[in-house]
This record gives C-alpha cells, structure tokens and sequence, in this order.
C-alpha cells in the first residue's frame, strides 16, 4: 500500500517537473508609442530589421534589439523592404516612396500622386515592385534612384506584393481573390483563384508562392500554380512569409498566433502573443523569425531552437500523457484496492446493475452539463478575460471587476437598483398581504374562490404586451394617465412620466399598480389558511380583536412565506431587466440604468463580453450572498 | 357558504327597521375593496381590449368613449403580422414543455425510486444548478450557442428551455412521485411487468397532476421569454412573439395604436387557452414551487 503512494507521489512530481516547460515568446523590444507594426523586413545579410510603424517611422534595429535609426515619413507607413545591402525603401501613406540609407539618411523620395499601398524591393537590389491604391498597375522601380523601369498590369487591384529574394519572382496577392505569379520583369506566369479573401502573400527564389487568406488558411502553391498545400490556422490570417528555399512557411494570424509550418503542411512550431499579430519577417536562411504586433510589439524567435523546442515540448507533452494515463490507471487501481479491502466491490456489480438507470439520465445530464454548467464555468472563467470567442481572449486578472467599481453606469445603477428593490420588496409583501387577508376574512368560500380567480386571470397578458401597455399608458399625449389626470382637473401634474429623468424610475416602479402579486397573493394565502383554526379561536375567546389577531397570530405565522418572497424578490429584482430594456432602455440619460441592463449593453452594443461576464459573475455571488445568508437566517430561527 | 341570518339576533333601529348586522357590512366592504382592486389590476388589459377597437383618430379625439364603430379591421391587421410570432411560440414553448416533461418524468421517477450508486451526488449536481441565477449564464451561453451554431435556429429555444426547465421539473416529479407507495411498483413487477410497463402503466397515469403542471408552468414560461429570443433569433421568421411584439411596428410599418393594442389582445390568446385548461394546476405548481423552495 504504502510503496503504491509513494509511486504516485514520484509519478505527481514527475509531472511537476515537467509542467513548467514552455514560454518561447521573448519580447525583443517594443516600439515606444505602442502602434500597430504595419510591415517587418530583414535585411539580406540577417544583421538589421527594419519596423514599419503607423506612427509614420519606419524604425531600423540590429539583431540585438538596439534600435540604430528612426526615419520619419508624412503619415501611416505601408510597406518597407531591403534593396541591396545598402539601403531599404518604404511607401507612405502620403504619397511618397522613400529610400533611406542604412543610417537613416534619405536617398531620395519620389512623389506618386496617390497613396503608395506597399514596397516590395527584391533583396539583391535590382529592382522593386510598387503598388498604388486604387490601381490595378505595378510599378517597377529601380532602388538606386527611384526611376520607373517597367509598368506592368494584372487586371486587378493588389491587396499585398512580394518579391523573391534573388529577385526572378513577383506574386501578387489580388484583390479580386487571385494569386498573380510575375517573373522579375512583369511577365505574366499564371493566376490562380483562391477560395477567400488574400491577406498577404509571400514568394521563394524558386517561384513558390504562399498566401494567406483571411478565412483562417494559408495556401502553398508551386511554380507552375498548381496548389501544394491547404493549411488552416486558428484565424484570419495577417501575414505570411517563406524561407528562401521555400520549404519553411511562417504564418501570422489575428489571434496573436506565430506558426512555423513545413512545405508538407505540418505545423512545426506555433505560439501566442497577447496582441494580434500583423507582421512576420524571416531573418537571413530562415534562422531567425520576427513578429510585430498590432500594439507594438517585437518578438524574435530562434527558427531552431524554436522548432527544437517544440519537438521536446511535444514530446514533454506525449510523457506526460503517459505519466496521466499511469496516474489515472494507479487511481483506478487504488480505488479497486480500497473498495476490495472494505469489501465494497459490490459496488461497481451495481454500477454495473444499474446502467440502464443511467443511461436513461444520460439525456437529462448531458443537456445539465452542456447547456448550463458549461456556460456557468465560462462566464466565471471569462470574466478574467477580455474574452473575443473564436480569437484571441487576453488574462486580465481583475481587471474586469476593478472597471465596474469605477462604471458611472453601474454607480447609477446600483443607486436605482437601490430603489428598486426597496420598492420591490414594499410591493411583495404589503399588497398581496393585504389582498389576501382581505379574500380570508371573506365568509363566503364561493367568493373566495372568484375573487382568487379574478387577481389570477391579470397573468392571461404576455409580460412583454403588459409592459408594452403601460408604456403607452405613460405616453404624455395619449396615455391613459395623462388624460385621467387632465379629467379630473390636475392638469399641473401632467407628465412626461417616462421621459424625464427625474420621474422615469418612478414611473418604472409604478409599473403593475396595485401590486398584487399573483405568486406572493397565493403563497401569503396559502399560508393563511394553514393557520389553524383552532389557534385563532382559542385567540378570540381571550378577547383578541382583529388587529390583534393578525399582528400576534397572522403575521409571526407567516414568517417563512415573508422570508421566501423576501429573498425571491431580491434575487428577481437583482437579475430583471427586461422591463428597463422594454419600457425605457435604460433612458432617458442614464436614469432607468440598472446593472444587469449595463451587463446586456456591454454584450450586445459593445461587444465586451469579459465585461459582461465579470458583471454577470459579480451579481452571482451579491444573490449567492444572499441565499446563503437567508439560509443561515433561516435555520437559526428554526433552531 | 354564507353564515345564515338569525333574525332573532339582528339589532333593530328604533323605528323597528332591521339595521345591517356590523358583520354584514364588513363582508361588503371587503367585497367592495376586492373589486376595486380587481378593476385597478385590470385597468391595463381592458384598456388594452378597449383601444383595441379604435382607430388613432378616435383615441386622440374621443379618448372615453366607447369605440363607435368599433373597428374589428384592427384584428385582422393585427393578425396577419403577428401570426408568425404566435406561432412559432406555440410550436417552441410546446416542443421545450413536452421534452421538460419527458426528461422530469424519467429523471424524477428514478431519483424517487431507484437505488443507484452516486444518486444523491447527481441530484445535488441537478440542484446546484437551481441556485444558478439566470445572470450568470446568459451571456456565456449566448457565447457558446453561437460556437455550437444553434443561434438563430429554433434549437436555441427549446435546447435552452428544456435545459432549464427539466432541473425545477425533476425535483417537483422527484418529490411528488416519492409519496407514491412502492409496493404498487413492487406488485406490478412481481406481476411480471417490465420496467418499462412500470414506468408507463402506473408511474405516467399516476403523475398527470404533477406533469401537467409542468408543462403548463414550463410552456407559460417559454411564452413569455424575451431576452433568451432577442439574443439568439436574428430571423424574423423564426422570431418568438415578445420580441415580435416589441418590433413588428417597425417591421410593418404600422402607426396605427388600435391594431398595436389588437396585437397585444391577439398574443393573449393562448395564454387564456392555457389558463382555461389548467389554471388549477398552474396555481399548484406556483405554490407547490414556492413552498418547496
């Protein structure tokens, strides 16, 4: 028995030891005003990367992270790309492409007339291809002075170019969802149709061409146009980049991934950042792989260490698969041997016995766990999160729940939630307490009968048309109110009930005037009439009167239906919105604000579900709170 | 019934009149305060039956008086917009409740009767959810039907309600079905019964009250869910009736109140059929709820 534990304590440090074993993002360095990378490249000789940013720089940094340069254009930077081993170009937004030198001097900048869209200079400087927005043109320019070598169409406007290091292939990534291959002069060599939008493209020195699509996938296709390889990704794809020998893809996607995928399709090597990627650049031979941000965000991953990395967190995972498999089978057996030493074997003959009972809760359980213990876990585990379903959910700690503390929406929610639940409780109890012992001190049971009938039959109205009415009537004009108040000659309270600020909640409150609850009415009867009669005789032959008899026998007797309808209502009024979303939607200004309303908002108008959950999560546990103090409460004056 | 009058210990006026007993007039007055209270609720939905006969000329301009004519028009307008709404409720609310009722049944009877390792840890799995506000999990799971692509198909209103509903419906069935005597079960089986004949023999016949009840309260539930449908159904074809309520003006470009207020009246059909048919165990299963909580 004991050597057993002991094997599984070593197996569990095992585990331990090899839990910790990840974490291959190292940021190299961040561009200081945190905007968006809006385009990466490597110089040929892998010594300087140049950081196209739309804070209108393009910054230049050795390998190290050392930043050596800042040149600055007219506006967002578009592209940049080495020419020769002396000098990169980039296009700007403000109409210019631009040559600097590699200490950040200007060369030249030639003016094009319309916004330069991306530069794709070919590494060993002869040549670079233009694109200009809204043109279907490509411009051949020549690095050394920015004059127009060729002008070449393809029919369509491009979404990205590239060209290949040695500088004999163009691909065009179009617009119109074709892969458009050029040789380094702008002839034509195939096109081919892609099934989804092209985010970007990338070439080797052999002609074979990648893209990436924004449908979450990445397509490697040969020389000849024939396609290779359909890869998915997690997301849409920002960029894409091949190692000059073309055997290795680098991938860039929305969520903040990084892949490394071979020419055969296999994922070699991938990783998050907590920002969405928008650039990738591979370094010289394809050693170094570096990743841009849209916050920023430089990071240089070692291509061998990387993959050599993986391989051992691969295999790291497949051992520690095993040793789970080993814990799991050692837990069975330990529990065998338990159950065996307390000679309970028989219970796994009646586990066995009852399968049928099992399987005939199967359905109940499986829509249990699916569709409510699932969203539950969730919404308490995403409200750490800035949480983006099918992309990237960035750990926020309690970042959520510190921005409802400081929300000027929830403030004035919780003040008219305030409101609300004094009203809702007052609302609760006296109305139907007093209808009902009105309906019990009838003599008449028929009566009784009709009248518990009558408050009853208000529920044959949908809840939304019963709010739709009292909406209407509010309405200032032709509302009910209004006009019974201009007939009994009150004219000065006429109202704008709903749109004024000062009276809206108000308003809200007054909502199902007078109040009597069916459920509360029939729970506070109900427990009227199992009073004992005998009790309130005995009560009237000592000379009680009326009063006296519903203060000292009625209402400590009803004690428990106080408290459920106390509690039912707290825990109603704390998670109902429908009736501000219906009648008010929250308005006029914030004035009908509650913060399961700001909750719906922050789902639906803002897209913040982190948020809406973390609001969701903090309203669990105010009822939790209060269930749980109810209960206490409860058993205590049982006891 | 009423108390009977003893005439011979009525008080007399002077003048020898029979003066109303005090306790007489107590009873009227509660009579009198009942109805008026009875009217006051009901304010809203006879306004709502009254307007629905006028046309806006007619509100603006004679806004008490009795629709002359009455224009029934409204009704039909009314109902050739909402109709779809209507019946997609029904058809929702009526597939949620049955599903309610089947899972509860089965799940209920079992939990009452059978014996069956880690029974008790599953039913406490089933009321953990009960202390689950519906706050919590509505966006969550608004999340996760989009992932499981159920948004905007019926599934999400039904899945959603069964889910649901089949927790409260379980512990009523559960309850109501372990104050039936097993030896009924017991004589039936040495009988030869399988368990399934058990099951549909005696256990189904004798729990009726309790699964009406649960179909009722489950379908009256489903009819007047509003959020759930706002959230998950984009379609108007397949919309429920509260959130077509709240938009088939827009949809139909209808200005006029009186056929609004007709719609309101028209969405209140099968809630009075419902109502007509088992108000008694919609009010048992209210207070049978309330008092096992």
């Amino acid at each position: 028995m004991r050597k057993t534990w002991k094997l599984g304590w070593a197996l569990i440090a095992l585990c331990m030891l090899l839990a910790p074993a990840r974490v291959w993002a190292q940021t190299a360095w961040n561009l200081e005003q945190g905007k968006s990378v809006t385009a990466m490249a490597m110089s040929p000789d892998g010594k300087l990367l140049a950081v196209a940013s739309s804070d209108t720089h393009v910054y230049l940094f050795g390998a190290d992270g050392k930043r050596i340069a800042a040149m600055k254009t007219g506006n967002v930077v578009t592209g940049v790309g080495f020419a020769g081993a002396d000098r990169l170009l980039a296009s700007s937004d403000d109409r210019n492409l631009y040559a600097f030198d590699l200490n950040g001097e200007l060369l030249w900048k030639r003016d094009l007339k319309k916004r330069v869209e991306g530069v794709a200079p070919s590494a060993d400087g002869t040549t670079a291809v233009v694109t200009i927005q809204n043109s279907s043109d490509l411009l051949l320019v020549d690095p050394a002075d920015g004059s127009t070598l060729a002008k070449t169409s393809i029919g369509a406007r491009a979404a990205d170019v590239a060209t290949a290091p040695g500088g004999g292939y163009i691909a065009v990534g179009g617009k119109d969802q074709n892969v458009y291959l050029l040789d380094g002069r702008g002839t034509l060599l195939f096109e081919a149709g892609m099934s989804g939008t092209i985010g970007s493209v990338a070439v080797s020195d052999e002609g074979r061409v990648a893209a990436g699509l924004t449908s979450s996938t990445v397509v490697l296709l040969d020389r000849d146009g024939s396609k290779l390889r359909e890869i998915a990704v997690t997301d849409s794809v920002k960029d894409v980049d091949l190692t000059p020998d073309g055997e290795t893809i680098g991938v860039a996607d929305y969520a903040g991934h990084f892949y490394l995928i071979s020419s055969a399709g296999k994922t070699i090597w991938q990783t998050q950042v907590p920002a969405s990627a928008t650039q990738l650049a591979f370094g010289a031979e394809g050693k170094t792989l570096y990743g841009g941000t849209e916050n920023g965000g430089v990071y240089s991953y070692d291509v061998k260490n990387a993959i050599a990395g993986a391989q051992s967190e691969a295999s790291k995972k497949r051992m520690m698969q095993a040793a789970a498999g080993a814990i799991a089978l050692l837990l069975i057996a330990a529990a065998l041997y338990l159950l065996k030493k307390y000679n309970r074997l028989s219970v796994l003959k009646r586990i066995w016995q009852a399968k049928w009972i099992y399987l005939s809760l199967s359905p109940a359980f499986i829509l249990l766990i699916g569709f409510m213990y699932v969203p539950a876990l969730s919404g308490l585990y995403h409200s750490l999160y800035e949480w983006n379903p099918g992309g990237r959910s960035t750990f926020v700690g309690l970042d959520n729940f510190r921005r409802i503390l400081s929300d000027d929406y929830v403030g004035k929610g919780i003040v008219n939630l305030g409101i609300l639940i004094v009203a809702g409780l007052l609302k609760a109890i006296v109305p139907p307490l007093f209808v009902a012992e009105l309906i019990y001190h009838l003599k008449n049971k028929r009566l009784q009968y009709y009248f518990r009938t009558a408050f009853v039959t208000s529920m044959i109205v949908p809840a939304v048309a019963l709010l739709l009415i009292w909406q209407n009537l509010y309405d200032p004009n032709i509302g009910l109110i209004n006009r019974f108040l201009e007939t009994v000659g009150l004219d000065g309270l006429v109202n704008s009930w709903l749109g004024d600020p000062k009276t809206a909640i108000w308003a809200v409150v007054f909502i199902g005037f007078p109040f009597v609850g069916i459920l509360q009415l029939l729970v506070l009867y109900s427990g009227l009439i199992g009073i004992p009669d005998e009790w309130i005789e005995a009560a009237k032959m000592d000379g009680a009167r009326l009063p006296r008899i519903i203060r000292s026998i009625h209402l400590p007797l009803l004690a428990g239906q106080f408290k459920f309808l106390i509690i039912l209502t707290l825990i109603g009024v704390i998670q109902d919105f429908n009736a501000i979303l219906i009648v008010t939607g929250g308005g006029p200004m914030d004035s009908t604000y509650v913060p399961a309303l700001q909750m719906y908002y922050a789902a639906t108008k803002f897209d913040e579900l982190g948020y809406a959950s973390a609001l969701g999560v903090s309203m669990f546990f105010v009822i939790l709170v209060i269930t749980v103090v109810n209960m206490k409460f409860l058993r205590s004056s049982r006891e | 019934m009423s108390a009977p009058v003893r005439a011979t210990r009525a008080p007399r006026t002077i003048v020898g009149l029979p003066m109303p007993r005090p306790a007489a007039v107590r009873q009227a007055l509660l009579i009198g305060t009942l109805t008026l209270l009875i009217v006051l609720t009901l304010v809203p939905i006879l306004f709502m039956f009254y307007s629905s006969l006028k046309s806006n000329s007619q509100i603006l301009g004679s806004f008490w008086s009795l629709p002359s004519p009455p224009r029934w028009g409204n009704y039909g307008e009314a109902f050739d917009s909402i109709w779809r709404y209507v019946l997609n409720t029904i058809l929702y609310a009526g597939g949620a409740s049955l599903l309610v009722v089947a899972l509860s049944a089965v799940s209920g009877y079992l939990f009452a009767k059978k014996a069956f390792p880690g029974k008790e840890f599953l039913f406490l799995m089933l009321l953990a959810m009960m202390m689950v506000p519906g706050i919590l999990t509505l966006i969550p799971a608004f999340v996760w039907y989009e992932k499981l692509g159920l948004t905007n198909t019926p599934l999400a209103i039904i899945v959603a309600h069964a889910a649901g509903g089949q927790i409260f419906g379980t512990f009523l069935c559960r309850t109501s079905m372990e104050a039936v005597p097993s030896s009924l079960f017991e004589a039936a089986r040495i009988d030869g019964a399988k368990e399934l004949t058990v099951f549909a023999r005696i256990v189904l016949p004798l729990s009726v009250p309790i699964l009406a009840t649960i179909f009722i309260m489950q379908t009256v539930g489903t009819y007047n869910d509003y959020v759930w449908p706002l959230l998950t159904i984009r379609d108007s074809d397949m919309q429920m009736i509260g959130v077509g309520l709240t938009q088939f003006t827009k949809q139909f470009g209808i200005t006029d109140k009186g056929v609004q207020f007709a719609a309101y009246s028209i969405s209140s059909l099968p809630l009075i059929v419902i109502f007509s048919l088992g108000m008694k165990y919609y009010i048992q299963g209210m207070v049978q709820g309330a008092l096992k909580m």
